[in-house]
């Protein structure tokens, strides 16, 4: 759906470092209007430096932000005109709900019925009518995330900053205001960048998903094609469950390689699409996924004989952790009915043919002490 | 890289600018002062050094100087903190009235609040007489004397430091932290010791480094009741009373050293880390007694400690109704009368100290309240040199005791030469209102470090964001936020300038003449009742701020 | 108050003011001060009262920007230290040469005006004139042990004045000063404590924490006339008589009105003035007797002046003092230590 929308925010090879720490590492990326985007990675990948720059409170070292055309990177947080929800919502615990959501709207010159008609609107558009004389300490983190949300809105941004908006909030409580947080999002029809480290919030909320690691930009897309088509070893591993099996590239045919397993290659041949170039021969990682794998019988055709050590009840499915006999393999998750096997049952482990293909990563070189 | 931990670079220089302003003020002056007494113009060398060096009365002096403020702070924190915890946790019959009560002993007006100790405690003061009735003895149980005396004295004065510092950090506690340790299955004991005082640390680092310093520059105690028993403030005192004005200044570099050195170990307890104890969620709720048992049996040792901390208040009002001479072996004074007060309003300029103390205290205030709270910000916005710089800069007049900073001060602003940066303010009204402002710094400047420190960066940031520039965020944002810890810096300040004896000793004029003068002049005078009246007077303005800033909502 | 304060601090009333530095208390200076502007409407006596060591301080710091005319007070030994560090300029009043020779010096930069007249002090409720000491010596008689209470003397030239004629005694009696130690540690060996200000020692005795000590004249005769029970007797071996000097101060703002202010201060109206009320004995030897009142009369009729080499105390007093505090005071205070 973004693709066809103009850009509206661009950031063009934007770096940031503290002292010798390169926190980015020139990322470009383009935000359509009224698109929501997710940024997702681990703690210490830079998705948090690149919101805080995003919101001026940090200058970059390298690179432009652009927002509607307008060159704001110089510009500072208070001339920007976005609206922030922060993790820990930022709260002005001095001032009532009423107070805490007027207060982007105080430097309008507005007068005070329309202000207070304004805040009465968002506190409407976030389920928090008449929530006005509150103190922020005297309502749930529910409603306090609902009324950052609020304050964010209600100046009229053109731009929507979320910094991991969920992380505060306890599980109960995650999944409905996180509903609720899309359905105002798309109400409002704002440009959304969401900061996340959790992949479930990420793929909810954001039309898109831009995953960084380590300060690089790693791939941006669909969360289906994430999911399915990883760009790199990272993504195929963070995004969704995974295991990473070591192995040597035996052949490849167009984008279909064939790898045989364990780390020194000698062991059973899986099939899987090359997520990067890698010359026959080279060692390698296939990458697989839980429900592209099932119990097979003994003797089964590639088979890869294993040890039951884990077994996790998830309702509707379950996953069976399986420590391969072959040396050299780490633990695999295969994804079975809730009786297929025991903890400490000896099992044989095929690859099913449903699902995402595996994907190829070149193995990275191993640091020899 | 915490969030927030780095400001937007540029405008540096303003923060260069305001610790140049601050060294000037604060660090020129010693500098002068020491390079003038080492260039020898009052023709002190080396030797003196080591004339110092070789007597062992003088490092006695020095030795006991220390371990009477070591001491004091550990009898000061014994007593302040606990009640800290008490007024602000707990919550109990009178718990308002009684909290500000407590924290009175600060208001005790100079010279004569030692006095009033002599007359409660004294040889022949109540409570020795009263036990002496009681059983029946033909001498007194006690005499009010030597290092005890000191300590009683230090103590009485200096708890309410830990006091007013432990309020002001609990009631900023972040209240999810305990419920997060209570969580994790720690008793109270060790919530207590594991997470509470670890984040009260900047506080009470605060208190103990005031406390130290202000027993190290404690002068009437220590003469009052030391007899023989000399620190170094009352050996400075003896040497420069013999006409030894070399070797007092000696004794008042060593001093100083002490002073220094006390303040770099302060540093390694505190480096100035920040705790990430920033305001995010709800400040812990008091814990009502429930038990009726338990509340009034808290309320009823707070009254009786209230009264036994008012004692030497009430002593003073006491004296400053006893017309002079006319006590004289009684348990009770025979006679009382308002003659004292009489010869205070029957000439009208009696009444101008009073008036004098008031506004330069309160322009010293506002004054060190601007400054102490520029340089904290600072101190918080840059961790690297510059912070550094403004928060020792901020600290340093407390490490040099009160009497070595107004010297150091009238002598550099003596000199007309404003291209050496020196002006010529001796004599003129403006330098003891400077002076003040300048001890205040330390109050003002380590409250507003406190409290920005605990305030979250991400408030400022959500303000930024929705449009508010940094005028408007200081007014809107931080400063209601650092409210209570500026209010409790004020008050102390406030007090403490308008009570302050040692620097205004050196500095006043007779345009600037303040209430601890007259003080001075009516004991000269023999008029212990005049002087008592002084006192009383003082109390009442402290008082009424009390009671203003009580009103505040602030910890104090 | 604000009016209060705003019609004080601005002293726009057209008068000349001639600003006092001085330790003799706001009893004399009050009383100068009306007398003074009653004769002359042109000037305003304005005076800061505080220690001798004070008054020397303080025009000391000063020295750059002087806010003080005259320096009205204090012992020769602070006025010598003023003079060598040029705080004072040279002014002879006309009644200088009515003051004796000794009470003067070369560069005419201050004089004698009152006399202090260091005494034994007694608690009339508790001892009876006959009981009371009446010399020196007397303090050391067992019966005073532990009831001796005096001004610490590093803070006070009377005491100093007294230890000095001790030390001074022994050296021109024996040679040597060792004598004059021995009667010290003794004294010490009675004394219950030293007190940081005259008002404490005052309300000790009169409170007879203590029975007997050494003061000066003045206060005691202020403090009788209040109605306290303090009562003294002068030493028959002889008083060593003080000097209380008056100077103008190097630079002084207002030197010609100070200079007239001086020369009334050392006349014969204001010496018998202050003589009357405030019980100072003048420097002047060439005053009627009738123009003193009674008391002054009796003292000078009943006091026997010592002779004291004070030339050997002004040379010796800051080393004897020291001494004395290092090894004198108060012995085995080491106990108190950690």
């Amino acid at each position: 759906m973004s693709e066809e929308k103009r850009s509206f925010l661009s950031l063009e090879g934007l770096g940031k470092r503290f002292g010798d720490h390169e926190v980015l590492r020139a990322i470009d990326l383009d935000v359509g209007e009224g698109e929501v985007l997710a940024l997702l990675g681990p703690s210490g990948s830079g998705k948090t430096t690149a919101l805080r720059l995003l919101a001026g409170f940090e200058v970059p070292d390298s690179g432009r932000i652009r927002v509607g055309g307008e060159d704001v990177t110089g510009q500072p947080a208070a001339k920007r005109g976005f609206g922030m929800v922060f993790q820990h919502y930022a709260l002005f615990p001095h001032l009532d709900v009423g107070a805490n959501v007027a207060f982007g709207l105080e430097t309008r010159g507005w007068s005070r019925e329309r202000i207070a008609a304004r805040v009465a609107e968002v506190l409407d558009l976030v389920g928090l009518t008449g929530f006005e004389a509150r103190r922020p300490g005297e309502i749930s983190g529910g409603q306090q995330q609902r009324v950052a949300l609020a304050r964010a809105l209600a100046p009229e941004p053109k731009l929507l900053l979320l910094d991991e908006p969920l992380s505060n909030l306890d599980p109960s409580l995650r999944e409905r205001t996180r509903r609720q947080l899309r359905q105002v999002v798309e109400r409002v029809g704002i440009t959304t960048v969401l900061v996340t480290h959790e992949q479930e919030e990420a793929f909810h909320l954001g039309d898109r998903v831009a995953v960084l690691h380590q300060g690089t930009l790693q791939q941006v897309g669909l969360p289906e094609e994430l999911y399915e088509r990883p760009r790199t070893r990272f993504v195929a591993t963070f995004v969704g469950r995974a295991a990473a099996l070591p192995g040597r590239l035996e052949g490849r045919d167009g984008e279909v390689g064939r790898v045989s397993l364990g780390a020194a290659g000698d062991g059973q041949s899986w099939s899987g699409a090359l997520g990067e170039t890698v010359e026959a021969g080279a060692a390698v990682e296939l990458v697989v996924r839980p429900e592209t794998l099932a119990f097979a019988p003994p003797g089964a055709a590639g088979g890869l004989g294993g040890r039951v050590v884990g077994r996790r009840f998830n309702g509707p499915i379950t996953y069976y952790e399986v420590q391969p006999e072959l040396q050299g393999l780490p633990e695999l998750e295969v994804l079975a009915d809730a009786g297929a096997a025991q903890v400490g049952d000896t099992v044989v482990v095929a690859p099913s043919g449903t699902g995402p293909a595996p994907r190829i990563f070149a193995r990275p070189v191993e640091k020899t002490p | 890289m915490s969030p927030g931990s780095r400001r937007r670079s540029g405008s540096g220089w303003g923060w260069w600018l305001l610790a140049a302003f601050l060294a000037w003020l604060v660090g020129y002056p010693l500098l002068i002062t020491g390079g003038e007494a080492l260039g020898g113009s009052a023709g002190w060398s080396l030797d003196y050094f080591g004339t110092f060096f070789s007597r062992s009365h003088e490092w006695l002096a020095l030795w006991r100087s220390f371990w009477i403020s070591a001491l004091s702070v550990f009898f000061s924190a014994l007593v302040g903190v606990p009640l800290g915890f008490l007024f602000e946790r707990t919550d109990f019959p009178g718990r308002r009235i009684l909290g500000a009560l407590v924290a009175l002993p600060v208001a005790l007006p100079p010279l004569v609040g030692v006095i009033a100790f002599l007359f409660l405690y004294g040889e022949s003061g109540f409570v020795p007489r009263a036990i002496q009735l009681a059983l029946g003895l033909d001498q007194a149980p006690w005499r009010l004397q030597g290092p005890a005396a000191i300590l009683l004295v230090h103590t009485y004065s200096m708890y309410v430091y830990f006091y007013l510092f432990t309020r002001a950090a609990l009631a900023r506690l972040d209240g999810s932290l305990l419920e997060a340790a209570a969580n994790l299955g720690a008793g109270r004991w060790r919530t207590l010791v594991r997470v509470t005082l670890p984040m009260l640390r900047p506080a009470l680092a605060g208190a103990a480094l005031l406390t130290f310093m202000t027993s190290l520059a404690s002068f009437s105690a220590p003469y009052l009741f030391g007899g023989s028993f000399r620190v170094m403030t009352t050996q400075i005192v003896a040497s420069r009373l013999n006409g030894d004005v070399t070797m007092a200044q000696v004794e008042t570099v060593m001093l100083a050293a002490l002073a220094f050195v006390a303040l770099g170990a302060m540093r390694l307890l505190d480096p100035g880390t920040e705790l990430a104890g920033t305001v995010r969620g709800v400040a812990p709720s008091r814990r009502r007694l429930i038990s009726p048992l338990a509340r009034w049996a808290t309320a009823g040792a707070g009254y009786v400690l209230a009264v036994v901390l008012l004692l030497p208040h009430a002593t003073l009002l006491l004296i400053s109704f006893v017309p002079a001479g006319t006590w004289t072996v009684e348990f009770l004074p025979p006679i009382l009368g308002l003659e004292n007060y009489g010869a205070l309003v029957s000439r009208p300029d009696r009444l101008r100290p009073l008036v004098n103390s008031a506004w330069m205290a309160a322009a010293a205030t506002a004054g060190a309240l601007l400054l102490g709270f520029a340089a904290a910000r600072g101190a918080v916005a840059r961790r690297g040199k510059v912070g550094r710089l403004l928060e020792s800069l901020v600290v340093l007049p407390w490490a040099i005791p009160g009497t070595v900073f107004a010297v150091a001060l009238a002598t550099t602003f003596s000199v007309d030469a404003p291209h050496l940066g020196r002006f010529l303010l001796v004599g003129t009204p403006w330098l003891l209102p400077l002076a003040y402002l300048l001890r205040d710094l330390p109050l003002t400047g380590r409250s507003a470090l406190s409290g920005l420190r605990q305030l979250d960066p991400a408030l400022e940031e959500a303000s930024a964001v929705l449009g508010a520039g940094r005028w408007r965020t200081l007014r809107r944002v931080v400063l209601p936020m650092v409210r209570p810890a500026l209010v409790a810096g004020a008050g102390l300040a406030f007090i403490t300038a308008l009570g302050d004896f040692v620097v205004s000793i050196v500095l006043y004029t007779l345009d600037t003449r303040p209430i601890s003068i007259e003080i001075l002049s009516s004991l000269r005078l023999q008029d212990t009742g005049l002087a008592a009246a002084y006192g009383v007077l003082l109390m009442l303005v402290s008082g009424a701020a009390f009671v203003l800033w009580g009103r505040d909502g602030g910890a104090a | 108050m604000l009016a209060l304060f705003t019609g004080l601090a601005g002293c726009g009333d057209g008068r000349t003011s001639v600003t006092v530095y001085s330790p003799h208390g706001r009893d004399l200076l009050e009383l100068l001060e009306k007398a003074y502007e009653a004769k002359r409407p042109d000037i305003d006596v304005r005076w800061l009262d505080m220690g001798s060591q004070e008054v020397y301080d303080r025009v000391r710091f000063e020295a750059a920007n002087p806010q003080a005319d005259v320096w009205f007070g204090g012992p020769d030994t602070i006025f010598s230290r003023g003079a060598a560090d040029g705080l004072l300029q040279p002014f002879r009043p006309s009644w200088a040469d009515a003051v004796p020779a000794d009470s003067q010096q070369a560069d005419d930069l201050y004089f004698g005006v009152y006399l202090a007249c260091p005494i034994l002090v007694y608690n009339s409720a508790a001892v009876s004139a006959e009981e009371a000491p009446r010399d020196w010596d007397d303090l050391l008689d067992p019966r005073w042990r532990d009831e001796v209470i005096i001004r610490d003397p590093l803070a006070s030239g009377t005491m100093r004045t007294v230890f000095g004629m001790i030390l001074a005694r022994s050296v021109a009696e024996t040679g040597s000063e060792e004598r004059g130690w021995q009667w010290l540690r003794r004294l010490d060996a009675q004394t219950k404590e030293y007190t940081l200000n005259p008002a404490l020692l005052f309300e000790k005795l009169t409170r007879q924490e203590g029975l007997v000590s050494i003061w000066e004249l003045t206060d005691i005769l202020l403090l009788q006339r209040r109605g306290s029970p303090l009562e003294y007797r002068f030493a028959t071996s002889g008083t060593p008589i003080i000097d209380d000097s008056i100077g103008l101060v190097a630079n002084a703002p207002h030197a010609d009105e100070a200079r007239a202010f001086i020369e009334w201060v050392g006349g014969e109206e204001a010496l018998s003035l202050v003589a009357r009320e405030v019980f100072r004995l003048p420097a002047r030897r060439d005053l009627p007797a009738e123009s003193l009142p009674p008391w002054a009369q009796k003292v000078l009729a009943e006091m026997t002046p010592a002779q004291v080499d004070w030339d050997l105390i002004e040379e010796n007093g800051a080393r004897w003092m020291e001494t004395w505090d290092q090894t004198v005071r108060a012995k085995g205070s080491e106990s108190q230590d950690l």
